[in-house]
C-alpha cells in the first residue's frame, strides 16, 4: 500500500526540524512546521513552507500536546508526520494516533515502539534473537548465597542493581566476595528506601565501557540493512557529546559480528524504518545488547557523511511503502566522520545550561564540514527546550584527518552571547587519549578538570591588551571612586559630537 | 602615553600605549609590542595584530568590567584607571566580606530549596535547585554563612539574576 507523501508535518523544533525540512525541499515535499509562542522567530519556522502555532512555551502545552498536534495535522491536511527525536519520537500512543487519523507516521509501527520501549521486553527480544546481553542473573536474586553462586559464574567485579532502579541510581560495584557480603544488605536497604522495592539483581560490572551503536534501516518488504556503527563513548550526565563512525575499537571481524547481531534484533521484532541498536563494549572488545532507539538519532549525520545516504529521505521512502533505495547492498562506507554537539552550557560550571541571545556567529566552512544549526545571529534561545545549538560534523579520509579538521573547524567557529562548549570540544579533540582513540564513557571523569579550559598565557595576555585597547577606543571616562568600596565605571563619555 | 590597570582573576597588569610613527606600541609587563587594532563592522569586535599575530576578539561590557571572547574562551577583565589602584591600596583591606546573595544564573523554576532562615551554610553547599532547559542545576553558596533571607518559594519561576537566598557572614 504505497502512497506518495506530499505534505510532511514536522512535529519538532530546533536543528532536527530544520534537518528534516531540508530533505523535504530536495524531494519537493511541502514542509509544515509547528511552533510554540516563543518559537515564532525560530529557524525551523523561517525555513518551512508552511507554519502553524501550537500553543504556549512549555512543551507539554505545545509540542507535547498530542491532541493539538494531531488536530493541527488533520486541519492543514498533512499526509505524514516526522517526529524528529525527543518529543513524540518514541511514543506509541502518538504513532497510533497518526494511524487512526490516516496520517503516515515516519517511524516504526506503534507495537514495535511499545515493545522496545519496555527494557525487559527489549532484552527478552535480544535474548530470543541470540544476541549477547551483559552476563548476570536472569532475574532478581533471593539470597546472599544465590548472589555468591551467580558471582562464581560471571566473575568479579560485579554490579548489584536495584530491580526498580534506573538512570544510574541504585547501583553498587562489588569487587570480591567480602565486599559482596557487606554490599548485599546495604543495596537492598537503599533500594527499598529509594524505590519501595528491595529486589536486586546481579550483572558483570563493566567499569570502563564504550558505547557503540548500529544504524539500521528496515523497509516494509522485511529487508534490514546495517549502515555501520557509531561510537558515542564521550558522554556527560548520560548524554552524548561527541560521536564518530567507524568506531576506533572495531576491526572487520568484530564489525561483521556486530552487524549480524543488530540485524537479528531488528528482524526478531519485525522492525520498520530507521532505528539504532545500542550496545556496550567491554575492555576486551566484547559487545552486549543495551536497548533499541526507535527513531532517527541526533548523531545520524556521521553515518550520512560516510555512506552518502540521506537517512531522512530513506525514512520518507519507507513510510511511502517503497523499498530501500540501495536494494540488498548498502553503500560501502568511505572515510571517517565525527560530530561535536555544540550545546549552550558552561563546561567550567559543571555543564550548566545557558540561555540568552546569540550576539554574534560565524560558522566554520571549507573542506569536509557540515554544520546542522537551529539558530542564527540575534536569535534568543528559549528556556523551555533542549540546549543543543548545532551539530558540527566533519568528514576526513581517515580518523586523523577528520580529527584535525574538527580542531580546525572549532577554531573557526565564532559563537558569542551564550556560554557554549566549543572550548570543551577543542580540548577534547586535541587530547592525546582522544587522538589515540582510547575512549570510554568515563573519559570526562578521568581526564576533564575544571581548569582544563583555563585560558593559556597567550590568550590571557591578548585579553588584557584587548580590554585596555577597548577602553581606550571607547574613550571611557573613568571617575574616581566615591567610597572605599570596590569602584566601577561610573559612566562613560563617548565624546561623539552630534551630527 | 596612556595607561590602564587591568585585572584578570587576581593578576594585575598595567598596559601602556603610545604612538610611534603612526604605529601603536603596547607596553605590557616590561615588554614592548607592536600592535594594530581594528574595529570590525559587526559590533564590538576587533581584529588585533600583536607583533603580526592575528587575533579576533569581542569585548563586551559587564557590570564588573568587560568580557573578552577569543580562542573560544570568554575571559572577564576589570579595567581601571591607575589612580584607582592607589586609592584602593590606601583604603586597605577593611572592606571585609559582608555576606553573599545566591541568585538564579538563568531563568527557570525553583524546584527545591535546601535551606531555611537561620541555617548555617558552608562554602560550596547547595542552597537551591533551579530547573531550566530540562536540567536541574544545583546552586551553591560561594563563601557560606548564615541564611538571613529566603526570597522565593518552591515552584516559583525566576528570572536570570534574581536573588534567591541571602547569607550573612558567619560571626558577622
Amino acid at each position: 500500500m504505497s502512497r506518495r507523501i506530499r505534505r510532511l508535518l514536522v512535529a519538532n523544533r530546533g536543528e532536527i526540524a530544520v534537518r528534516v525540512m531540508r530533505t523535504c525541499r530536495e524531494l519537493d515535499v511541502t514542509s509544515i512546521a509547528l511552533f510554540s509562542e516563543p518559537d515564532r522567530a525560530a529557524l525551523h519556522v523561517l525555513l518551512a513552507d508552511e507554519a502553524y502555532p501550537i500553543g504556549p512555551g512549555p512543551s507539554r502545552e505545545s509540542y507535547l500536546n498530542l491532541e493539538r498536534v494531531i488536530e493541527t495535522a488533520v486541519r492543514v491536511k498533512a499526509d505524514a508526520i516526522h517526529p524528529g527525536y525527543g518529543f513524540f519520537a518514541e511514543n506509541e500512543r502518538f504513532a497510533a494516533a497518526c494511524d487512526e487519523a490516516g496520517i503516515a507516521f515516519v517511524g516504526p509501527r506503534p507495537a514495535t515502539i511499545a515493545s522496545l520501549g519496555d527494557k525487559l521486553a527489549a532484552r527478552a527480544a535480544a535474548r530470543a534473537a541470540g544476541v549477547p546481553l551483559v552476563p548476570g542473573s536472569p532475574g532478581p536474586i533471593e539470597s546472599l548465597d544465590a548472589a555468591r553462586d551467580v558471582a562464581k559464574q560471571i566473575g568479579w567485579p560485579l554490579m548489584l542493581k536495584a530491580a526498580a532502579g534506573g538512570g544510574g541510581k541504585g547501583m553498587r560495584v562489588v569487587r570480591d566476595a567480602k565486599e559482596l557480603e557487606a554490599a548485599w544488605e546495604l543495596t537492598r536497604g537503599e533500594a527499598l528506601a529509594a524505590f519501595g522495592d528491595a529486589r536486586v539483581y546481579v550483572e558483570r560490572a563493566i567499569l570502563r565501557p564504550r558505547h557503540v551503536e548500529a544504524q539500521i534501516l528496515a523497509d516494509s518488504t522485511g529487508r534490514v540493512a546495517f549502515l555501520g556503527e557509531r561510537e558515542c563513548s564521550v558522554q556527560r550526565r548520560h548524554q552524548k557529546l561527541l560521536e564518530e563512525t567507524p568506531s576506533p575499537a572495531f576491526d572487520a571481524a568484530t564489525r561483521a559480528r556486530f552487524a549480524e547481531a543488530a540485524v537479528r534484533v531488528a528482524k526478531q521484532v519485525g522492525y520498520l524504518n530507521a532505528g539504532t541498536v545500542e550496545f556496550i563494549l567491554d575492555e576486551n572488545g566484547e559487545f552486549f545488547f543495551l536497548e533499541v532507539n526507535t527513531r532517527l538519532q541526533v548523531e545520524h549525520p556521521v553515518t550520512e557523511m560516510v555512506t552518502g545516504l540521506d537517512l531522512v529521505a530513506e525514512q520518507i521512502a519507507i513510510a511511502e511503502g517503497a523499498p530501500l533505495s540501495f536494494g540488498d547492498t548498502p553503500p560501502a562506507p568511505r572515510g571517517w566522520s565525527m560530530e561535536a554537539r555544540v550545546v549552550a552550557e558552561d563546561p567550567a560550571r559543571n555543564f550548566m545550561p545557558s540561555v540568552g541571545r546569540i550576539e554574534r556567529v560565524r560558522f566554520p566552512a571549507g573542506p569536509g564540514i557540515r554544520n546542522d544549526a537551529g539558530f542564527y545571529r540575534g536569535y534568543t534561545i528559549p528556556v523551555f527546550y533542549d540546549s543543543l545549538l548545532s551539530k558540527l560534523v566533519v568528514w576526513g579520509a581517515d580518523r586523523e584527518q577528520a580529527r584535525r579538521r574538527l580542531v580546525r573547524a572549532l577554531d573557526e567557529f565564532v559563537l558569542e552571547g551564550v556560554s557554549h562548549n566549543l572550548g570543551f570540544h577543542r580540548w577534547l579533540a586535541a587530547h592525546p587519549e582522544f587522538a589515540a582513540g582510547r575512549l570510554s564513557t568515563q573519559f570526562i571523569a578521568e581526564h576533564f578538570r575544571p581548569d582544563s579550559l583555563a585560558p593559556g598565557t597567550e590568550a590571557t595576555e591578548v585579553a588584557l591588551m584587548a580590554a585596555a585597547l577597548h577602553a581606550r577606543e571607547e574613550r571611557l571616562r573613568i571617575a574616581l571612586p566615591q567610597s572605599a568600596g570596590p569602584s566601577r565605571w561610573s559612566g562613560r563619555d563617548r565624546r561623539r559630537s552630534p551630527r | 602615553m596612556s595607561r590602564f590597570w587591568v585585572t584578570l582573576e587576581g593578576r594585575d597588569a598595567e598596559v601602556g600605549f603610545r604612538t610611534e610613527n603612526e604605529r601603536l606600541v603596547i607596553e605590557l609587563e616590561g615588554r614592548t609590542l607592536e600592535a594594530d587594532f581594528l574595529r570590525l563592522p559587526d559590533g564590538e569586535v576587533y581584529s588585533l595584530l600583536v607583533n603580526g599575530r592575528s587575533y579576533e576578539v569581542r569585548v563586551s561590557d559587564t557590570p564588573n568590567g568587560v568580557d573578552v571572547a577569543l580562542l573560544s574562551t570568554n575571559i572577564p577583565v576589570e579595567v581601571r584607571h591607575p589612580l584607582e589602584k592607589l586609592l584602593q591600596s590606601t583604603a586597605g583591606a577593611r572592606a571585609g566580606s559582608g555576606g553573599e546573595t545566591v541568585s538564579a544564573p538563568m531563568p527557570g523554576v525553583v524546584v527545591a530549596l535546601r535551606v531555611a532562615v537561620g541555617d548555617t551554610v558552608e562554602a560550596g553547599q547547595t542552597v537551591a535547585i533551579v530547573e531550566a532547559m530540562k536540567m536541574q542545576n544545583e546552586l551553591a553558596a560561594r563563601s557560606g554563612g548564615v541564611v538571613s533571607e529566603v526570597l522565593v518559594g518552591e515552584r516559583t519561576s525566576v528570572a536570570a539574576g534574581q536573588p534567591l537566598v541571602k547569607l550573612k557572614a558567619a560571626g558577622a
